[in-house]
This record gives C-alpha cells, sequence and structure tokens, in this order.
C-alpha cells in the first residue's frame, strides 16, 4: 500500500509538471492524499504557513505579469496554474525529505558501489552545524564591525576569506581524522598494495614532546641493536623565544644549522624560515645510512617536504631500501594525511604523544615490532 | 594510501555553498531580490574557485556541487528545480573551465562567465516548466516594454535576451577573477604558497 502511495506522489508530481492545467487541480488532491497517507507530519511542516505565504506571493508575481500582457483572465489561470505546481512540488520534497536520511543514503551508495560518495555526504551531514554556527559568528562580526554600506562592501572579501579559510581547516582536521581513525573507506585504497615499511608515524601540538620521543626511541633502539639512521631538529631559543632549527644526525651526533626565523615576507617556501643548505645536506647523509635490518627516524617533516622539497627526496629513497625494517617519521597532525599520501604508505601506526604520553615509546617499539 | 583531503575538502566546500543556499539562498529568493541569482551565482562561485585552487585535483568542484545539491535538496527541503538546476550547471561550469585551463585565472573568468551567463536561460526555462509558455511569453513582452521605456524600442525578445546573457555572463567573468583573488588570499591566511 505504503509503495503505491509512493506510486501516486511521483506520478501527480510528474502530471502537474508536463500535464494540462486543468489535471493540476486532480494532480494537488491525488499528491496530498498519498502523502498524508505516506507521513502525514511531513505534510503539516512542508505546507506551514511561511512556505504557503512564498508560494502564493510566486504566483501572484507571475499572475500579475501575464494578466498584464495577456489579459486578466488568462493571467488568473497561469498563476492558478503556478500555485498548484508549486504546492504539489513543496508536498512530494517535504516528504522526500523525511524518507531520505544519511543511513539510508550510505545504504544506497554503497549498494550502488559508491561508498565513498556516501561517506562525503555523511560527512556534509555532520559538518552542517559547524559550518553553519561558524557562518553565523563571522556574519555577526562582520555586522558589528561593518559601518554603513560602503565599509560593509568593503569588507566583503573579507568576510569570504574567513569563513572559507575555516571550511579549509575543518577539512583539513576531517582528513586528519579520516587517517588517524584508519578506519573509514576514504583512507582505503582500491587496490591493496603490500606493505613496504613498517611506518609509525609520530604527532601532536608544538611542544608536546615529539622530539624527546623519538631520541628516546633511538636510545632504546641502540640498545636493542637495532640499526640506526636518521636526524631530529632541535629548536634553538632566545629569550625564550623559537628563532630557528638545528638538525641533528642521530648516529654521528654531527649538528648543522637548518632553518632561521625571519619575517612573513622574506621566508623560504612561503614559510618565515629562511632554510639553509648545510642543514639539507646533513640530511641527506644521515638518511643515506640507512640500512636493511634497521630504522631510519625522521624529526620532522613539514609543509617543504609535502611540496616534495626539503628533506622529502631523501626520505622518499630511504623508505624504498629493500629490507627496512621500520621508519618513524614526526608530523603535525594536520600534515598526516598529505604525509601518508606523499610517502604511498599503504598503511601506518599513528600514535599521538600528547594523548599516549609516557607509553608512547613502548607504542611505537611494539609497532615497529624490531626488539631482538 | 590515498590522500583523502580532495575528498573531505570537496564535502566542507560543498557543505559551505549547500549552507548558502540554504539560508541566504532561500531568502533572497522568498524576498524576491533583484539580482538574486547573480548574488548566489556570485557565492558559489567563490566556493568552488577557493576549493579548486586549494586542491587542485580534477573533479572537486563536481562533487562540491553534488553535496551542495544534496543539502538543498535533502536537508533543507528545497524541491524547486531552479536552484538546483544552477548548482549543478555552475559546478560543471567551473569544473570544466579550470580543469581545461590547468588551474589558471583564465578558467576561474570563464567558468564564472559559463556559470552566471546560463542564469537568464535557465530562469525562462524554469518559467516555462512552472508557469507554462504564457508567462515566459509575458516575461518576454514586459522585458521589450522596458526596454522601450529606456529608448531601446523595437528591439526584438532575442536581441534583449542575449544582451542580459552577456551582462551576467562579464559579471560572472569578473566575479570569477575575484574569487580567483579572495582564493589567494585565503590561501596566504592558511600559509599555502600562492
Amino acid at each position: 500500500m505504503n509503495r503505491m502511495a509512493a506510486l501516486m506522489l511521483a506520478v501527480a508530481t510528474a502530471v502537474v509538471l508536463f500535464g494540462s492545467p486543468l489535471w493540476a487541480v486532480w494532480s494537488l488532491v491525488i499528491a496530498v492524499a498519498a502523502a498524508w497517507y505516506l507521513d502525514p507530519p511531513a505534510v503539516r511542516a512542508g505546507l506551514r504557513v511561511g512556505v504557503v505565504f512564498g508560494v502564493i506571493f510566486a504566483a501572484a508575481v507571475t499572475a500579475a505579469v501575464v494578466a498584464w500582457a495577456e489579459g486578466p483572465e488568462r493571467g488568473l489561470m497561469v498563476g492558478g496554474t503556478v500555485l498548484l505546481r508549486l504546492l504539489v512540488l513543496t508536498v512530494a520534497a517535504a516528504v522526500l525529505v523525511r524518507r531520505v536520511d544519511a543511513e539510508a543514503l550510505l545504504r544506497l551508495t554503497a549498494r550502488l558501489g559508491f561508498e565513498r560518495l556516501g561517506l562525503v555526504l555523511g560527512l556534509a551531514l555532520n559538518a552542517l552545524p559547524r559550518i553553519a554556527e561558524a557562518s553565523g559568528d563571522v556574519w555577526t562580526a562582520y555586522s558589528m564591525r561593518s559601518r554603513g554600506l560602503v565599509d560593509r562592501l568593503r569588507r566583503l572579501p573579507g568576510l569570504g576569506e574567513v569563513l572559507l579559510a575555516h571550511t579549509a581547516r575543518v577539512a583539513e582536521e576531517a582528513a586528519a581524522a579520516a587517517s588517524l581513525r584508519g578506519h573509514s573507506a576514504l583512507t582505503r585504497p582500491r587496490i591493496d598494495l603490500p606493505l613496504p615499511v613498517r611506518m609509525v608515524i609520530v604527532t601532536g601540538p608544538v611542544d608536546s614532546g615529539k622530539t624527546e620521543t623519538v631520541l628516546a626511541l633511538a636510545d632504546r633502539l641502540h640498545l636493542e641493536g637495532v640499526p640506526l639512521a636518521g636526524f631530529v631538529q632541535i629548536g634553538e631559543r632566545q629569550s625564550g623565544r623559537k628563532v630557528g632549527f638545528r638538525l641533528c644526525d642521530i648516529t654521528s651526533g654531527e649538528e648543522a644549522a637548518l632553518a632561521i626565523f625571519g619575517e612573513r615576507s622574506d621566508g623560504d617556501f612561503g614559510t618565515r624560515f629562511r632554510f639553509l643548505d648545510e642543514g639539507f645536506q646533513l640530511g641527506r647523509e644521515a638518511l643515506a645510512r640507512v640500512q636493511p635490518g634497521g630504522v631510519v627516524i625522521v624529526d620532522e617533516l613539514g609543509p617543504v617536504e609535502l611540496r616534495g622539497a626539503g628533506h622529502m627526496p631523501a626520505v622518499q629513497r630511504a623508505v624504498k631500501v629493500p629490507g627496512l625494517a621500520g621508519a618513524v617519521v614526526v608530523v603535525r597532525r594536520p600534515l598526516v594525511p598529505a604525509l601518508l599520501a606523499a610517502l604511498e604508505a599503504s598503511d601506518a601506526v599513528v600514535v599521538d604523544v600528547e594523548r599516549q604520553g609516557d607509553d608512547s615509546v613502548e607504542l611505537i617499539l611494539s609497532a615497529l615490532n624490531v626488539r631482538r | 594510501m590515498r590522500d583523502v583531503r580532495p575528498w573531505t575538502y570537496a564535502a566542507l566546500f560543498g557543505t559551505l555553498w549547500g549552507a548558502i543556499e540554504a539560508t541566504l539562498g532561500t531568502a533572497v529568493y522568498l524576498g524576491k531580490l533583484p539580482l538574486r541569482g547573480t548574488i548566489m551565482g556570485l557565492a558559489g562561485l567563490l566556493c568552488l574557485v577557493c576549493l579548486r585552487r586549494l586542491q587542485p585535483r580534477p573533479g572537486v568542484c563536481l562533487l562540491a556541487g553534488v553535496v551542495a545539491v544534496f543539502l538543498k535538496v535533502f536537508t533543507l527541503g528545497g524541491f524547486y528545480p531552479g536552484p538546483i538546476i544552477g548548482i549543478a550547471v555552475q559546478a560543471l561550469a567551473v569544473e570544466i573551465a579550470m580543469t581545461a585551463s590547468s588551474g589558471r585565472p583564465i578558467g576561474a573568468a570563464v567558468g564564472g562567465f559559463i556559470s552566471l551567463a546560463t542564469n537568464p536561460l535557465q530562469r525562462l526555462g524554469m518559467m516555462w516548466l512552472v508557469a507554462g509558455s504564457e508567462a515566459v511569453s509575458s516575461y518576454l513582452r514586459l522585458l521589450q516594454e522596458a526596454t522601450a521605456r529606456v529608448g531601446l524600442g523595437g528591439l526584438r525578445p532575442v536581441v534583449i535576451i542575449s544582451a542580459i546573457v552577456v551582462a551576467t555572463g562579464l559579471v560572472g567573468a569578473a566575479g570569477g577573477l575575484w574569487a580567483w583573488w579572495v582564493a589567494g588570499r585565503v590561501m596566504r591566511r592558511l600559509g599555502e604558497r600562492v
């Protein structure tokens, strides 16, 4: 019976759009009856005062234009047809909207073989409240700061800019979450590739102890007799302010200056740092010492490497060394998905030092599985 | 592991576009504001061009369009075909133009031109579908009268419509370049290299 009602609603909707105006009255009656049978609350919600008022207004405008051009009789006829057509569309939409939810959509897309599309639409549904809330906040700030029409127009690009940047940040967080959890079909490759190397990503916020964790790990691996290669980047501070980075070879202890903090406008690779060749050179030499059965430690990779520059060519060569037991790479949270893609890693264990705290080293060791 | 960011960016930018369409769009359409199609077209253009600059992968604009249509139809109850067709056409136009231009500013301008130039034609099509051919001919007569009042009498409807199409297209082209400029500012704000 439900199927029959749904079919009647669909046919009535089609007839009202493409049939003669006289049929529109009967189509409306049939559509409302079928919709009421299927879902009475949907009909009540669809035909609320504001919506009906908008429909009447649109029909009245159309009727007025046609009456002016073709005479009152024709105007009344066309206005009436528009009214009926819009009412049927509204009723059909109200029923359809309540029948389709995220889960039904996911089931449908999975059945059709578009699982990723279903996940994208699910993500959109979940993100909608957050985006709407941010839009409201940005709009409030824009309204309060703008004085007069000219000022409003002048600030309009800024409004768009803030909203779009916020949206991009939410998208980065969503991508990081998908990778960190590792159970989303979004991150699953279409073809299962053989795992080239045990990859451990060490992540966490600034000053959360990522470098200390990998140094402790290096000590443990050294005690276990595991061959090591790689480097750590140590922040240099003056009066408590970060002024640059030095690169330290994990095996030799040799150090070289890597980056100097500068003004935003004169940084390299679009960053606030000026990079020095000697630091990259030492990084390349450190990574070249990687051995089969060993572990390579890279602290850390950033936006420069994700653009294919900096340490990235040497890292890509190092993780492809045959027989390499594992790779430990430090990277900030938002860059995790991009890094995994850049290294073509089909699987990885992500250790967040902020969340795991003192257990981080043990977790990395068990993920690498190289203890002797 | 595949880079998931094109998917999440398309989802989020499509969400933003869908949210704008469902809130601002509904308000301007119900309020019958003048140039409502152009206003909403420029908002969509901004989302699409910025998305394409941040994630220069073919298909992201189309996916964002699918998300925006989905939100417009299923979440927020918009079932009138006009805006839905408008969103789909705009996403397709920007996708094709940006892909063909390899993501250069000319792509944003051409995409903007096509997506906004189709607005008046789409409006005529929807008028024909919802109100019938009489409403279309009445609307065209109204346009002829209006142009005659400003000293351009005797113009055929097809000439008037073509002029409107070109004018809105040019606004769209300018809007595309404006969106490109705003997208550059967004990229700088996010610390990306422009």
